[in-house]
C-alpha cells in the first residue's frame, strides 16, 4: 500500500507542472524586485526628462509618454559619433580579455578537473584565496606593483622589459580585466569539466584518436555549455567595467563604455545619457544571453534525445 | 578625493543653472537678478542679494549639547582641528561625506542628508540650495572671526553681504610640474603650450573636469571667457584637447597630488591647492622643491564656503564651528591636513612662507587676494550651451 501510495505521489508530482512552477516563484519575485523593476526605472530615467531647475533626472513612469529624442542622439553617437570609438574599443578589449582568460583559464580548469588528484581542493583554494580580497584593493595593489618604481616593474627589468605599465596602456587595462575576472571563468569551467564523462575521451583514444583530436572532437564539444556559461559570466561585468580602467589607466585612449556611463551618471548634467548607455549596453549583452540560452536549449534537446 | 570629485564636477552642477542670453541680458542690471535655468544666480557682473525667507537664530543663545552633524568632502577637514573643537565645546562632531555637489543637494532635498553644517559648497550649488530653501541665514554675532576673511570675499557676488555663507578655501587653476624635470622657463611665453609637448607623453595629466580643462584650452587660444556660449570657441577647445591627447596620451583625473610627488607625472594641469596636498605624498628623502607650479596670469580662481542648513538641530554649534575654522591658528592647523589655502586675509603669503611648510618652488601656487580678484569666474551654463561643452568633452575623453 505504501509503495503504491509513493508511486502515485511521484506520478502526481511528475504530472504537476504547476507545482514545479511554484518552486520558481521565490526566484521570480527576487528577479522582479531586484532586476525587472530597477531595469524599468533605468528605462524611465533614460526616456524621461530633466528637472529644469535642479537638473536631476526625472523618470517618466508612463511608457506612453517616453521621449526618445535623447535616445536617438546617443545611439547615433554610438554608431557614428564621438562614442563610436568607445563602443568599438570596449568590444575589442573584452574580446581580447576573454580570449586570454580562455587561453589561461581552460588549461587550469582542465588540470584541476583531470589531473589534480588529491591536491584538487588545495589548488582550488589557492586560486580562490586572492579573490577574497576586494577587487578594488587588488587593483590598487597592482597600481603600486606596476608603478615606475614598483616591484613588478623592477622585476621585469631583470628580463630586459622596461615598460611603463601605467602610462595609459591598453595592454595594462586588458591584463587588468583578465586578472580581475579569470576566477569567474575557471570555477564554472572546472565544474563543467569535472562532471564530464571522461570514458568518452578514453573511447575516442581507443578508437584511434590522437590526444589533440580527442580534445577537439570530444572534450571541447562536451564542455561547450560550460565554456559559454563561463564566457557569459565574465563578459557581462567586463562590458560594464569602469574601475579597472580608472585605476590602471585613466587615459582617454583606453576609455570604455562603463567610464562614459560613470561620467554621465555621476559627473554631468545629462544623467539621462548614462541611463541610455546602460540600455544600449544591455541590448548588446542580450545578444550574448540569447546565444547562451539558444546553446543550452540545444544541448538539453540533445540530452533528452 | 571626494571633494576633488566635487571640484571636478563643478561644471556638473553648473550645468544645472546657466548663463546664456538671459544672463547676458541681465549683466550690469543690478536691480534684477540673473535668472538662468529657472534659478537666480549671482555673477561677478551682476552680484545677487539672496532672499531671506527665515530669521537667523537669535543672539546669545547657549551652545547645544550633543552632536553637531557636518556634511563635507572626504579629507577636507583636519581631524585634529575637529577634536580640539569637540573638546572646547563639549560636543561630538559627526561627519558625513559627499562625492558630488549634485548628489549632495539631491540627498539634502530628499532628506537623506540632514546635517547642521555643510562645508565645501560652491556658488553653483548655492543657487540650488537657496531655490530648495535648504539654508538658514547666518547670525554674524557668533562669527567674530568673519573679519579675518579676505576682504574681497566678505560680500561675494554669489551672496552679497554673506548672508548665508562664509568662505572656506580658495584655489586657482594652473600647471603643476616637477622642477627636477622641467625648467620654469618652459612657461615663459605661453605656458599652456607645455601641455601639448609630446616629450611629456605618458607623463602628463589634465583635470577630469570639463569646465576647467576645456576653459584651459580656450585660455591657451586667447579666449578668456570661461563661460563662453560661442559654439565655435567650444568646438576649437575640443579640437585642441584632441590634439593634446594625440600628442601626449594624457591622464584625465584628479590625482595630481599623488602622481606628481610619486614621480609618475612630470606635468599636470590642476588646482593650485593640489600641490600643497602633494607635499604630504612626497616619498621619504625627496625634497619638497621638486614640486613647482605655474600660475597663469589669467586663469580661473574660485572659493568654496561653509553654510548652515535650515533644519539644523545644533545651529549655534554650527555657527561656532564656522567661527572656529575662521580663526587664523585653527585655519592654519586645518590647512596642514587639507593642503588647500584658507580664504582668510590673515593667512598671508608671508605667514605661510614663514610657517616653513611652503617650499619656495610653490610660492607661486599661493592665491593672493590680488590673484583671486584677477581670477576668472565660472558660472553656470544654459543647458543647451552646457551640452555643447559636454559634447566636446566626450570627443576628448572618448578617445
Amino acid at each position: 500500500m505504501d509503495t503504491l501510495h509513493r508511486g502515485l505521489t511521484q506520478a502526481k508530482l511528475k504530472n504537476s507542472p504547476r507545482l514545479w512552477a511554484g518552486f520558481a516563484i521565490p526566484g521570480a519575485v527576487w528577479l522582479t524586485v531586484l532586476f525587472v523593476i530597477p531595469f524599468y526605472a533605468v528605462a524611465c530615467v533614460a526616456f524621461g526628462t530633466i528637472d529644469p531647475v535642479f537638473r536631476d533626472a526625472v523618470p517618466q513612469w508612463n511608457p506612453l509618454s517616453w521621449d526618445f529624442v535623447q535616445a536617438k542622439q546617443i545611439f547615433t553617437s554610438l554608431a557614428t559619433g564621438p562614442l563610436q570609438g568607445v563602443a568599438i574599443r570596449t568590444v575589442v578589449y573584452v574580446v581580447c580579455a576573454m580570449t586570454l582568460c580562455f587561453v589561461i583559464g581552460f588549461p587550469i580548469a582542465y588540470f584541476l578537473a583531470r589531473h589534480a588528484g588529491k591536491r584538487k581542493l588545495l589548488l582550488l583554494v589557492l586560486i580562490i584565496v586572492p579573490f577574497w580580497v576586494n577587487y578594488l584593493m587588488r587593483m590598487l595593489a597592482w597600481v603600486n606593483l606596476l608603478s615606475v618604481d614598483g616591484l613588478f616593474t623592477r622585476f621585469m627589468r631583470n628580463f630586459g622589459v622596461n615598460y611603463n605599465w601605467l602610462d595609459g596602456s591598453p595592454i595594462t587595462v586588458i591584463l587588468g580585466l583578465v586578472y580581475g575576472y579569470i576566477p569567474f571563468l575557471i570555477l564554472p569551467l572546472y565544474a563543467t569539466l569535472e562532471r564530464l564523462d571522461w570514458r568518452l575521451v578514453d573511447a575516442a583514444r581507443d578508437l584511434g584518436a590522437k590526444p589533440r583530436q580527442a580534445f577537439r572532437l570530444v572534450t571541447v564539444p562536451m564542455s561547450k555549455a560550460g565554456l559559454v556559461a563561463a564566457g557569459i559570466l565574465i563578459a557581462l561585468p567586463m562590458f560594464g567595467d569602469y574601475y579597472t580602467n580608472d585605476l590602471l589607466s585613466r587615459s582617454p585612449s583606453t576609455e570604455m563604455i562603463g567610464n562614459q556611463i560613470d561620467f554621465f551618471l555621476n559627473a554631468s548634467t545629462l544623467p539621462q545619457n548614462g541611463a541610455l548607455l546602460v540600455l544600449a549596453l544591455s541590448l548588446f549583452l542580450l545578444l550574448f544571453m540569447s546565444f547562451y540560452l539558444r546553446s543550452t536549449r540545444q544541448q538539453s534537446r540533445q540530452v533528452t534525445r | 578625493m571626494g571633494r576633488r570629485d566635487f571640484l571636478r564636477n563643478l561644471a556638473i552642477t553648473s550645468g544645472a543653472i546657466t548663463i546664456g542670453g538671459s544672463l547676458l541680458a541681465a549683466c550690469g542690471d543690478s536691480s534684477s537678478p540673473t535668472v538662468v535655468g529657472g534659478l537666480q544666480i549671482g555673477t561677478p557682473d551682476n552680484p545677487i542679494k539672496l532672499a531671506v525667507t527665515t530669521d537667523a537664530i537669535a543672539d546669545g543663545l547657549p551652545n547645544e549639547s550633543g552632536t553637531l552633524e557636518i556634511l563635507n568632502w572626504a579629507d577636507y577637514q583636519n581631524p585634529e582641528s575637529i577634536a580640539i573643537f569637540e573638546e572646547k565645546f563639549g560636543c561630538k562632531v559627526v561627519t558625513s561625506i559627499y562625492d558630488t555637489e549634485e548628489a549632495a543637494i539631491a540627498k539634502l532635498r530628499n532628506g537623506t542628508f540632514k546635517p547642521d553644517l555643510i562645508l565645501g559648497m560652491t556658488d553653483t550649488g548655492l543657487a540650488k540650495l537657496i531655490a530648495a530653501d535648504l539654508l538658514q541665514p547666518l547670525n554674524k554675532s557668533y562669527i567674530p572671526n568673519f573679519e579675518n576673511v579676505i576682504s574681497g570675499l566678505r560680500s561675494p557676488y554669489y551672496d552679497l553681504d554673506s548672508q548665508y555663507t562664509v568662505p572656506y578655501f580658495i584655489y586657482g587653476n594652473g600647471i603643476g610640474y616637477r622642477t627636477d624635470r622641467i625648467d620654469k622657463n618652459a612657461f615663459a611665453s605661453n605656458g599652456y603650450d607645455t601641455l601639448w609637448d609630446s616629450k611629456f607623453s605618458g607623463k602628463l595629466g589634465v583635470l577630469d573636469s570639463y569646465r576647467d580643462t576645456l576653459a584651459m584650452a580656450m585660455f591657451r587660444a586667447g579666449n578668456f571667457d570661461a563661460n563662453t556660449t560661442d559654439a565655435a570657441v567650444i568646438q576649437k577647445a575640443g579640437d585642441d584637447l584632441i590634439a593634446l591627447r594625440e600628442a601626449t596620451n594624457p591622464k584625465v583625473d584628479i590625482l595630481a597630488y599623488q602622481e606628481m610627488p610619486a614621480g609618475n607625472r612630470d606635468i599636470n594641469f590642476t588646482w593650485s591647492g593640489d600641490l600643497f596636498t602633494a607635499l604630504q605624498y612626497l616619498p621619504e628623502g625627496v625634497s619638497p622643491d621638486v614640486l613647482g607650479f605655474w600660475y597663469p596670469e589669467k586663469t580661473v580662481a574660485k572659493n568654496d564656503f561653509m553654510c548652515i542648513t535650515k533644519s539644523a538641530k545644533a545651529p549655534v554649534l554650527a555657527h561656532q564651528l564656522i567661527n572656529f575654522l575662521s580663526d587664523t591658528d585653527n585655519a592654519l592647523l586645518n590647512r596642514e591636513y587639507v593642503g588647500y589655502q584658507p580664504a582668510l586675509e590673515s593667512i598671508t603669503v608671508d605667514l605661510l612662507i614663514s610657517s616653513g611648510t611652503i617650499p619656495e618652488s610653490l610660492i607661486e601656487a599661493l592665491v593672493t587676494p590680488e590673484k583671486y580678484d584677477a581670477g576668472l569666474a565660472q558660472v553656470s551654463l544654459e543647458p543647451t550651451v552646457d551640452s555643447l561643452w559636454l559634447e566636446q568633452w566626450t570627443r576628448f575623453t572618448a578617445g
